[in-house]
């Protein structure tokens, strides 16, 4: 099976957007505090509806945000 | 800290509680071989109770903040994976409880039917203290996580 990696800018993203804290992610986001900090840090890999949620909270595509970096 | 690790907190303090709790009237009746005295009839273990069970229950439902969701995808994969952990304890400590015994009693050796009970009640004691501490180390303790 082939192993990737996603990396994400929610981090950036979110200072880049009136420096939001994680809290106000999680709620826009309907998630817990915790799992944005799991996603940022590179810990959870997010499913594809929430991955687009928080593209919609940035108001950027889902490939702004996620970015897989693997085998072609 | 959310719901999710909170519950497992709560069931970890409990399951240590009970651990106390019952260890006393153990050591009394197998090793001291006299009744053990009233634990619960004293008024000092009542209110000691209502208030582990009313700061349980503010600690519960204390949320991060009011729209934070009770669960979400990871705690549902994190619940997932706990409960399997817990089930192969199971399994583990089942075998154990068929095979330890013949090592200390031999072939034919014999053990009280009570004891039976006791074995089944304390696999599954440690199965819940299992599924709690896998909860907690998959959300690294509650203590690793950033704060932004």
């Amino acid at each position: 099976m082939a192993k990737g990696k996603l990396n994400n800018q929610v981090r950036r993203l979110r200072f880049e957007n009136g420096e939001m804290t994680q809290q106000k992610l999680a709620d826009a986001t309907g998630v817990t505090r915790q799992t944005i900090i799991a996603i940022e840090s590179g810990k959870y890999a997010p499913s594809l509806p929430l991955a687009f949620r928080i593209a919609r909270t940035f108001g950027v595509g889902v490939e702004e945000v996620f970015e897989y970096e693997g085998e072609e | 800290m959310n719901r999710t690790q909170k519950s497992a907190i709560f069931c970890l303090v409990t399951f240590l509680f009970c651990v106390v709790v019952m260890a006393y009237p153990f050591i009394s009746i197998f090793i001291l071989k006299s009744w053990p005295e009233s634990f619960f009839s004293r008024s000092w273990s009542m209110i000691a109770y209502f208030v582990f069970i009313a700061a349980s229950i503010i600690f519960l439902r204390k949320k991060q903040s009011p729209a934070e969701p009770d669960f979400d995808e990871r705690d549902d994969l994190i619940k997932k994976r706990a409960v399997l952990v817990s089930f192969v304890s199971v399994w583990i400590l089942l075998a154990a409880a068929c095979i330890i015994p013949r090592f200390i009693l031999g072939e034919t050796g014999a053990i009280p039917v009570y004891v039976l009970p006791f074995i089944n009640l304390g696999i599954f004691m440690i199965a819940t203290l299992v599924h709690s501490v896998a909860i907690l180390v998959q959300y690294g303790w509650g203590g690793k996580d950033g704060k932004g």
